[in-house]
């Protein structure tokens, strides 16, 4: 019988620096394994925890994934801290359903991310951008603190150049280096904005990650300028421990977010308690 | 006649208030247990493995002393004068299929990718009908889940052999009748024993447990030892109903109920004295959440997994880092639990998350009764 609760070895091939909290780190796994974007791994520092993460590299049948973390609690601290390249640690999954890609096709798809919850986002990127001839447009909106605290900086251009596709970038705070927008990632998504990038409301799905607060209000906008919740996919990362629908805490509602999502349509979870905390 | 296993077909008993409805799908073997062969019965299942019953045990504080009925291991020294307690046990029988702590994996150790198939049996004395009702929930998240199933809990599960009792009194706790089970059980055992005039009526319920009735060479039952066994029944059953009458409103659809007023603080007030002691998960026996724990090992680079229970009474249960939580109030914690049993395991799985067995309720430190929380949520979605 095969143990569900047992992680397998993954070294550590390379760890980048994306901004002073976030770093990349790329796995190199002891077999291949398939995964959709948007699914999660269990991620184990070992004898320290277990945590969940989406990889942020392109999904398919890999032997190397890619996994950015945030530096923020016992087991993200740790690895910050103290894991170096050619360290043994361990994974478990792919868990979860992942993004619903069949519904992406023939439309128009607002990729929407705050901080660190860019990093599932990559992912789908890389799996539109793998489909694109099959998607009408791919708008990613991206908001971070600070130029500073932006991920993935180096690849901003390279997915503008495609076809299709366009970058929209937002920083909290007026930085003296910034000449792009200023104000939260929901000042992205005004009426008046969209309108600018040609945006067809009624044709286009949202998918949005990061922290809750910011899903909160992301999706408070997307509703105002005329997004219905069907159309508004929302990754709930929130706290996992088994990741197989048995330990009971990352519900909302009658879902639990580690196996029917933890990318979640707002229809299905808006009526329940305690969706956005 | 004495070696055959007599095969008596089971009567319905109905009369214009109450039906006893017990549904036999089959012909069932029921047997005459003297008293006196109750030691014979213990002896052949401690040839089966290790035997834990629920037993009557003094218990002595300052004040006074009472009995009380916990689980403990029978041994040969304990055979005798060992009687099969009338109620449920103190403790619940879940923790022989999801210990408090256990170890789920050694890594790295290849040894621990797969898990084989356990041999040792264990015999649970004295189990009761909420207990029985108990692993039928308890299967639906760990065995019957057709995408993961719990390689621990098949094997601690099917390392069992239930050993049943028929209730033959009842507690101010009890409302197993309003979630629908019976003080008796009527299925899911191995052997079930009733209690009669002069010992106990012998129920095989699997072909383990028929075997093992089998060994015991026993006489059939007679009619009137099977007609004494369900007046018994049907008292028992009686007087919950007659306690427990007050709430039945409430318990008809309390998944509607729960859903209804989950997001209103009415209804809700007995919640200001909970404490979040998590008494409650502990003692409940369908109350399985738990979380994932790693310790570094003995050795060097070996690393232990281990699976504790948790508690949805925590703070710390649905918290992440970086401090943001779902259920951040305690009042949200306390309605987690109702919502769990009562609306989100139904949506799930088609059954309520409670036996009726009141082990919540009488442990309760703020003296919370879960049969007056929900009838509160009744009268005020009926405000609603």
């Amino acid at each position: 019988m095969e143990n569900i609760y047992y992680p397998r070895q993954a070294t550590l091939k390379n760890i980048k620096e994306e901004t002073p909290n976030i770093k990349t780190y790329q796995f190199k796994l002891d077999k291949k394994l398939k995964f959709k974007a948007g699914q999660f791994m269990q991620l184990t520092v070992p004898g320290v925890g277990e945590a969940p993460f989406t990889p942020s590299s392109a999904p398919g049948e890999v032997s190397e994934m890619e996994i950015t973390i945030m530096k923020t609690g016992k087991v993200t601290d740790k690895l910050h801290d103290g894991a170096e390249v050619g360290d043994t640690l361990a994974l478990r999954g792919p868990f979860g359903k992942g993004y619903p890609m069949d519904k992406f096709e023939g439309k128009e798809v607002l990729v929407v991310g705050g901080g660190v919850g860019l990093a599932p986002l990559r992912s789908l990127i890389y799996a539109l951008f793998d489909k694109i001839e099959k998607v009408k447009k791919v708008h990613v909106c991206y908001g971070a603190k600070s130029p500073l605290d932006q991920c993935f900086k180096d690849e901003y251009k390279k997915w503008e150049s495609k076809k299709k596709v366009s970058v929209n970038l937002t920083i909290d705070k007026p930085h003296p280096e910034w000449k792009g927008n200023v104000g939260l990632v929901t000042c992205l998504l005004e009426k008046d904005y969209l309108k600018k990038r040609g945006v067809d409301i009624s044709n286009s799905y949202a998918v949005s990650c990061g922290p809750e607060v910011m899903l909160k209000f992301v999706t408070f906008k997307l509703l105002d300028v005329g997004f219905k919740p069907e159309q508004i996919y929302l990754s709930m990362n929130r706290r996992m421990s088994c990741g197989v629908g048995k330990c009971a805490r990352c519900n909302i509602g009658p879902y639990y977010l580690c196996k029917d999502g933890p990318d979640m349509c707002y229809a299905d979870i808006k009526d329940y308690p305690n969706v956005f905390g | 006649m004495t070696n055959e296993v007599c095969r008596i077909t089971y009567k319905m008993i109905s009369d214009s208030n109450h039906k006893i409805a017990i549904k036999k799908d089959k012909e069932m073997k029921i047997c005459f247990l003297g008293e006196s062969k109750l030691k014979d019965l213990m002896g052949i299942l401690l040839r089966y493995g290790r035997v834990f019953a629920s037993t009557e045990t003094e218990v002595a504080s300052n004040r006074s002393s009472e009995s009380r009925i916990f689980i403990r291991e029978l041994n040969k020294e304990y055979l005798t004068g060992y009687r099969v307690p009338g109620f449920r046990a103190f403790d619940n029988f879940k923790s022989f299929v999801l210990p408090a702590r256990s170890k789920v994996a050694d890594y790295p150790d290849a040894k621990w990718i797969d898990v084989k198939e356990g041999k040792d049996k264990k015999i649970l004395v004295g189990f009761k009908a909420c207990d029985l009702a108990s692993f039928a929930i308890l299967d639906k998240v760990f065995l019957d889940d057709a995408d993961f199933v719990d390689p621990f809990y098949k094997n601690r599960r099917g390392s069992l052999i239930l050993v049943s009792s028929d209730c033959t009194y009842s507690s101010d706790s009890c409302f197993c009748n309003l979630m629908g089970n019976y003080p008796y059980p009527e299925k899911g055992f191995d052997i079930n024993l009733s209690e009669v005039k002069g010992g106990y009526l012998i129920e095989g319920g699997s072909d383990v447990g028929n075997k093992i009735i089998e060994e015991l060479s026993l006489p059939d039952a007679k009619e009137n030892q099977i007609i004494e066994r369900d007046k018994k029944r049907k008292k028992v059953l009686e007087k919950l109903q007659k306690r427990n009458s007050e709430f039945v409103g409430a318990f008809s659809r309390p998944d509607s109920l729960a859903s209804k007023v989950f997001d209103s603080d009415k209804g809700w007030d007995l919640g200001s004295t909970c404490v979040s002691c998590s008494a409650c998960t502990n003692v409940c026996p369908v109350c399985y959440c738990f979380t994932l724990f790693d310790r570094e090992g003995k050795k060097k680079e070996q690393y232990k997994r281990y699976m504790i229970w948790d508690s949805c009474q925590f703070k710390g249960f649905s918290q992440m880092a970086g401090g943001m939580n779902p259920r951040f109030s305690q009042m949200d914690q306390f309605k987690n639990r109702f919502y769990h049993k009562f609306f989100r395991f139904y949506e799930r799985y088609n059954v309520y998350k409670c036996t009726g067995c009141g082990r919540c309720i009488d442990n309760c430190l703020g003296g919370i009764d879960m049969r007056a929380v929900l009838s509160g949520a009744e009268s005020s979605a009926k405000v609603k």
